[in-house]
């Protein structure tokens, strides 16, 4: 047992590292996880063997797993439910634009580009077709269009986006099976009760120290994720879709939803994140820097291609509908959980893993420096030879001594 | 001119405090409306979850910085509204300050954090290039 204690120092000191790195850079926290994952196993692989992060332990790999498990929950249950009836249509058009437009021109890049073999360059497709609705929500709420209608249909649509991408990935390379029936056998009727039954169980029994709430959604993820495990699918699948329909219910529960996030972010994540990193080959990266390249522009190019010819239409102006367009090419969260499930299913080799990982973070990370750079709506803002009369003055006036509670 | 309208940015350093009660000062003798805005920055890039995360933190914490801003003003006399926006906050106090009409706009000279200034420039710096207004920076 000393070494399970040893090595979960190990990975927690890296995931306070990662935190310390995170607040000093201001970048966000699951990046940092990332980088602190594939240089740790960089280093630690040089000074002590490839082995001693051990990566592949069983509990590692069931905690790495739960953090995706849970995270991709929480994603799912901060859909706005009222939003989405109300503008499903438009918000599926977008969302399948979204998802189509990179999944299919990035599989095309890698299958007669790249010449990966099929199964790869649909991995590929699927890894980089997501988005991030964190990035897209963000956005509207600097440019004041969260409460727009084209704002909350491009983020309902980036849902779907989403939903398409883990659909794609729990299906796409599952043989069609009587196991597969049986899944969605099971899960559809599933998915229909719950909103009915939860509300309901967490009146009844719910509010008490013993946090049964978090152990009833555990138990349906788990649950369902096995179930979809074992359909050779993706426990993300699920898991995002109980989010999805619970959304209107346990989404709305805050302190619930607070509880999670403390559990998921103060456990869970940095062993996915840092898991995640830790199987990227610097070598392979630096052997062919031009697949990174190829990809990353694959995703950009698609993703603008089918994005903003929809901003356009909506009468976006050009600058923000850019802006926009260039937000939309990120996807940090399911890019590395499609890339990981290609990994673990031996769909894809560690060099593959390497370029897709680095082509998901370079698109949440590039797109969002050029956005900055040349795109932010700085129209907005009046021209400098307008610039307005500067004092500086030394203000010591007023202390917290003389009536200043500060 | 007698500003009507101050608006001061707030990130909570100690700066930003002193710009406070440097406007404070400026509201109460010209009995000026006067504005808090913050504005919460959300790493980049945003990751599902986690941005909600820190939105909800960082408004939570200068809700909590807001009463003890609040006490301030009536304790002064001066009528105080506060404001959480979200993005970057140059951007966010000239954009705001032209949508609420400010006369004058008064920020620290230093906000929070040398790195971030590296990687954002400083907020001052844009605020007075770019402000519809006069700009008082507060040493």
């Amino acid at each position: 047992m000393a070494h399970v204690w040893a090595e979960a120092t190990l990975w927690i000191g890296l995931a306070l590292i990662a935190v310390l790195l995170s607040i000093w850079l201001k970048i966000a926290t699951a990046l940092s996880e990332i980088v602190v994952g594939t240089v740790a196993q960089l280093v630690i692989g040089a000074l002590v063997g490839r082995g001693f992060l051990g990566t592949t332990e069983g509990w590692i790999t069931f905690l790495a797993g739960t953090g995706s498990i849970v995270l991709t929950f929480l994603a799912g249950a901060e859909l706005d439910p009222v939003v989405f009836k109300a503008k499903w249509k438009q918000a599926t058009l977008m969302g399948l634009v979204g998802f189509f437009a990179p999944f299919l021109g990035c599989t095309a890049v890698a299958y007669y580009a790249l010449h990966w073999a099929p199964a790869p360059s649909w991995l590929a497709g699927v890894a980089l077709s997501t988005t991030s609705v964190a990035v897209v929500y963000a956005v509207m709420l600097e440019l004041g269009l969260n409460q727009t209608e084209f704002g909350k249909i491009i983020l309902a649509g980036c849902f779907v986006n989403d939903l398409a991408t883990v659909i794609a990935l729990g299906l796409i390379f599952a043989p069609f099976t009587l196991k597969t029936a049986a899944f969605i056998g099971t899960s559809v009727p599933v998915f229909l009760f719950l909103p009915w039954l939860t509300p309901r169980f967490f009146k009844w029994f719910g509010g008490r120290p013993s946090e049964l709430e978090a152990k009833y959604l555990l138990f349906l993820m788990f649950g369902l994720g096995a179930l979809a495990a074992w359909a050779d699918s993706e426990a993300v699948l699920p898991a995002y879709l109980i989010g999805m329909v619970l959304a209107g219910t346990v989404g709305k529960d805050h302190a619930l939803v607070r509880r999670l996030r403390t559990l998921t972010f103060g456990l869970l994540t940095p062993f996915y994140f840092i898991r995640a990193g830790s199987f990227v080959s610097v070598p392979a990266l630096v052997s062919a820097p031009l697949v990174f390249v190829a990809l990353l522009l694959a995703k950009m190019a698609s993703k603008f291609a089918g994005v903003y010819p929809v901003t356009k239409y909506q009468r976006y102006v050009p600058k923000e509908g850019m802006y926009t367009t260039l937000m939309m090419s990120t996807g940090l969260t399911f890019g590395t959980i499609s890339s990981l499930f290609g990994l673990s299913h031996h769909i894809i080799d560690q060099a593959q893993y390497s370029f897709l990982v680095a082509t998901v973070v370079g698109s949440a990370v590039v797109p969002t420096m050029i956005a900055n750079a040349y795109f932010l709506p700085h129209y907005l803002l009046p021209k400098p030879e307008q610039a307005p009369k500067v004092e500086v003055v030394q203000a010591v006036s007023v202390g917290p001594g003389k009536g200043g509670s500060l | 001119m007698i500003p009507r309208k101050i608006l001061v940015g707030y990130d909570g350093s100690s700066h930003s405090q002193k710009a406070f009660r440097h406007a404070l000062e400026l509201a109460k003798a010209n009995q000026s409306g006067l504005l808090v805005l913050s504005v919460a920055v959300p790493a980049e890039p945003a990751v599902d979850v986690e941005m909600e995360d820190m939105l909800e933190e960082a408004e939570e914490h200068f809700r909590e910085d807001f009463k003890q801003l609040e006490a301030s003003a009536k304790e002064k006399g001066v009528d105080l509204e506060t404001q959480i926006l979200v993005g970057h906050p140059a951007e966010q106090i000239i954009r705001h300050a032209k949508e609420w009409g400010a006369d004058l706009i008064v920020v620290g000279h230093r906000g929070k954090g040398r790195i971030a200034e590296w990687l954002l420039g400083s907020v001052s710096k844009r605020v007075t290039s770019y402000a519809p207004c006069s700009v008082t920076v507060v040493r």
